[in-house]
């Protein structure tokens, strides 16, 4: 959105004030690209160098070992395995959200009942407690239950910060919505159905892509919660890259790894724009 | 982390309430191994029933991984075994799973881990739990290539891990000291230290220039030991450390170690950023690495036999990087080893895995591979086999396999690291104003919570 509104600016004329802060902006979000991409091509890159003094491609052919990207694009790295069950585990998560929260957000901004104040506060729970002390709650009751280590595990805990998250979203969708286009349509003859496919449906997509779109993220961005309950049978793309990088030193392979776990979020991003115009935000959270 | 875990095995053992389910035929099966009773092909048939071993290892060095996948994998494959290498941040996540089943009642065959790969502390933790397999270990055929003999002092390293009598209840993989490279482009062969007076001389000459990685990481641990070995008050060095601290006592152990912690107080200001106040520690050996790489210090020191061979031949230590001997006499040599835990569910395919990793073969490719020294012992092998070994290593620089023998020194026993780790953390991290007697007592009172 941030950057429709840049283009479309840049059409106009920009004030050098603008330019500086779009550069800054830029510089900010595109700057840790830059090393990494190098060091992810490097054998020896040590300080005060500028650039690495040996490049992975010198050193290729005299290694036994895969170094740096033929380390990261080989089995060995299990990056193919982490990017699966992220996104497996993302798109489930995802799915089961929506499919919670839409009924529950409509009841939320259209329903008044007793306690409800108090009930979206509770909602909002799982953003205020810490991860560390629902991971190891849950652990301990999914030990028991036997689901440590497995992937509905996994799937259930990442529910718990995304819903908060989702309810919310979807809630001032569906409250900017009003009742008028659902009652005017059944005034005009639609059953239920109809008036949910063709009225609600259309009105609330660009909210519930935004909405699945946040939880995806947020599900593909979780490390402690999947760390404990996947009890690293189940390897994610933040749980790989927290174990490569622990260390505190970042080499060739580590940077390559790094640099393709965005990669999942950025496709996600390009298709999803066109669905997230200006008008969801505007529609949804206006009024 | 460490209390989060001990506070949750204490609240599922409340929640459990000490059932305890199990696999009778696991427990069966492992009480008849351990007797005897059960012959190397039952092992091999019922391993190829279990299917699946789930190793879990330490996963952040890349070559380790690939040799994992590469070379264990497949020979597994053989035995109808398929490796399930769980690749995990720290040894301790795995301890710390297999004691939280076992305290929400998963018991013998219950568990999810197979094996681990550790040592010191963490065996030393799971054998006070009685959360470890048994005496399996010698029964391995491979065995044979490991010096069992207690009659032999070769065998200690075998025997007692960290001071912890191991009981066969894992066995050694891999063989490491202590040694330390230097950065020959920065420091001049005559500056090189060799003990820790020359050390400090060389610090007050050129402050900044090195640092140990910071305790409680064992290979910071281990640096404090051979400092405390050292300066050990009444020149025993090593020996004086090998018994628990409830033989030693409190009082025998502060008098012991008081010298070593006031030389390295008296070393903080010639450590790295020490002239901005108090100096920077890394929080583990790759943190160092990177320091050593940068120039920002010109000395590594860590387990690594081969480590600057195959820091080399990674890129990640500087080219002109060379080990030398330092501090005389008390370079700590130790093991790390395989342990199965009590509640593994597959113990039979554990027990192949690990009998393949004590082979020759496996010790041989995992020398060539990764650079891990060799955890069997050379005169229990064959010529042959022996020469076929020592071909397969990296190479050390700068020194020679003599120098290492003639400058090794045990571990310290592990009731006695937990004392020093804390006294280390409170006298220099903490700076704190007590003496260094009234810090032990107070750390060994904790710790016996």
């Amino acid at each position: 959105m941030r950057r429709r509104k840049a283009t479309s600016a840049l059409n106009t004329r920009l004030s050098p004030f603008q330019k500086i802060y779009l550069l800054l902006f830029a510089g900010f979000i595109l700057g840790p690209f830059i090393p990494l991409i190098i060091q992810s091509f490097a054998f020896r890159w040590a300080w005060p160098d500028l650039l690495p003094s040996t490049w992975w491609l010198e050193q290729r052919e005299k290694s036994m070992l895969p170094l740096a990207w033929d380390y990261v694009l080989s089995p060995y790295s299990r990056m193919l395995e982490a990017t699966i069950n992220t996104v497996f585990i993302g798109l489930v998560v995802t799915v089961i959200c929506l499919a919670i929260c839409l009924p529950a957000a409509r009841v939320l901004a259209r329903e008044n009942f007793r306690g409800k104040p108090a009930f979206e506060f509770f909602l909002s729970m799982p953003l205020i407690v810490p991860e560390a002390a629902i991971g190891i709650a849950l652990l301990m009751i999914f030990i028991r239950l036997g689901l440590a280590g497995s992937y509905i595990g996994i799937i259930i805990a990442h529910l718990i910060p995304t819903i908060p998250y989702m309810i919310r979203m979807l809630t001032a969708v569906y409250q900017g919505l009003g009742r008028d286009f659902e009652e005017q349509a059944m005034i005009l003859g639609a059953n239920r159905w109809q008036v949910l496919r063709l009225v609600t449906l259309p009105m609330l997509i660009p909210g519930v892509v935004a909405g699945a779109l946040f939880t995806f993220l947020v599900s593909t961005n979780i490390f402690l919660l999947t760390f404990f309950l996947g009890q690293g049978k189940i390897i994610t793309l933040p749980t790989l890259l927290f174990s490569k990088i622990a260390g505190g030193t970042l080499d060739a392979s580590a940077a390559g790894i790094t640099l393709l776990v965005t990669v999942p979020g950025i496709i996600l991003l390009l298709v999803t724009e066109r669905f997230i115009k200006e008008e969801a935000f505007g529609k949804g959270f206006g009024n | 982390m460490k209390k989060l875990f001990i506070g949750l095995s204490l609240s599922v053992s409340l929640v459990a309430g000490g059932a305890m389910a199990e696999d009778p035929e696991a427990t069966a099966f492992r009480d008849g191994f351990i007797a005897g009773n059960v012959d190397w092909q039952a092992v091999q048939e019922r391993a190829k029933k279990e299917g699946t071993v789930n190793l879990y290892y330490w996963g952040g060095s890349d070559p380790i991984n690939i040799w994992m996948d590469r070379t264990v994998a497949p020979a597994l494959a053989e035995e109808g075994v398929t490796l399930n290498p769980v690749r995990i941040t720290g040894t301790k996540d795995a301890v710390d799973l297999v004691l939280a089943e076992m305290a929400a009642g998963k018991g013998p065959g219950e568990g999810s881990v197979d094996a681990i790969w550790l040592n010191g502390e963490n065996f030393a933790t799971l054998k006070r739990q009685n959360a470890l397999f048994g005496a399996f270990a010698p029964k391995l055929p491979n065995s044979k290539f490991i010096e069992w003999n207690a009659e032999d002092p070769r065998s200690q390293m075998n025997l007692r891990d960290f001071g912890v009598e191991t009981g066969g209840a894992e066995v050694p993989w891999s063989g490491e000291q202590y040694v330390c490279a230097v950065n020959t482009d920065r420091v001049a062969a005559a500056d090189v230290p060799h003990t820790f007076a020359e050390l400090k001389a060389y610090l007050d000459k050129t402050p900044g220039k090195f640092t140990y990685v910071k305790p409680p990481h064992y290979i910071g641990n281990t640096f404090v030991q051979a400092t405390i070995y050292a300066h050990n008050p009444d020149g025993t060095g090593a020996s004086a450390f090998q018994e628990s601290i409830d033989v030693i006592g409190a009082e025998e152990l502060a008098r012991l170690i008081t010298p070593g912690l006031e030389y390295l107080k008296a070393l903080e200001p010639g450590l790295l950023d020490a002239n901005g106040g108090s100096p920077r520690y890394p929080e583990d050996p790759s943190a160092l690495d990177g320091m050593f790489l940068n120039g920002e210090v010109d000395f590594n020191c860590k387990f690594g036999m081969f480590a600057v061979a195959t820091g080399l031949a990674q890129g990640t230590y500087p080219e002109a990087a060379e080990q030398f001997v330092f501090p005389e006499g008390n370079m700590i040599k130790n093991k790390n080893y395989l342990a199965i835990p009590a509640n593994a569910p597959n113990p039979a395919a554990a027990l192949i895995m690990t009998n393949y990793m004590s082979s020759v073969e496996s010790q041989t490719s995992k020398l060539q591979g990764t650079g891990m020294p060799p955890g069997i012992d050379p005169w229990k092998l064959s010529e042959a086999e022996a020469a076929s070994l020592a071909a397969a290593s990296p190479g050390l620089v700068g020194l020679t396999q003599a120098d290492l023998d003639a400058n090794a020194a045990p571990d310290t026993n592990a009731t006695l690291v937990d004392v020093i780790e804390a006294t280390w953390l409170e006298y220099i991290e903490r700076d704190s104003t007590d003496p260094i007697d009234v810090i032990v007592k107070r750390a060994v009172e904790n710790l016996s919570k």
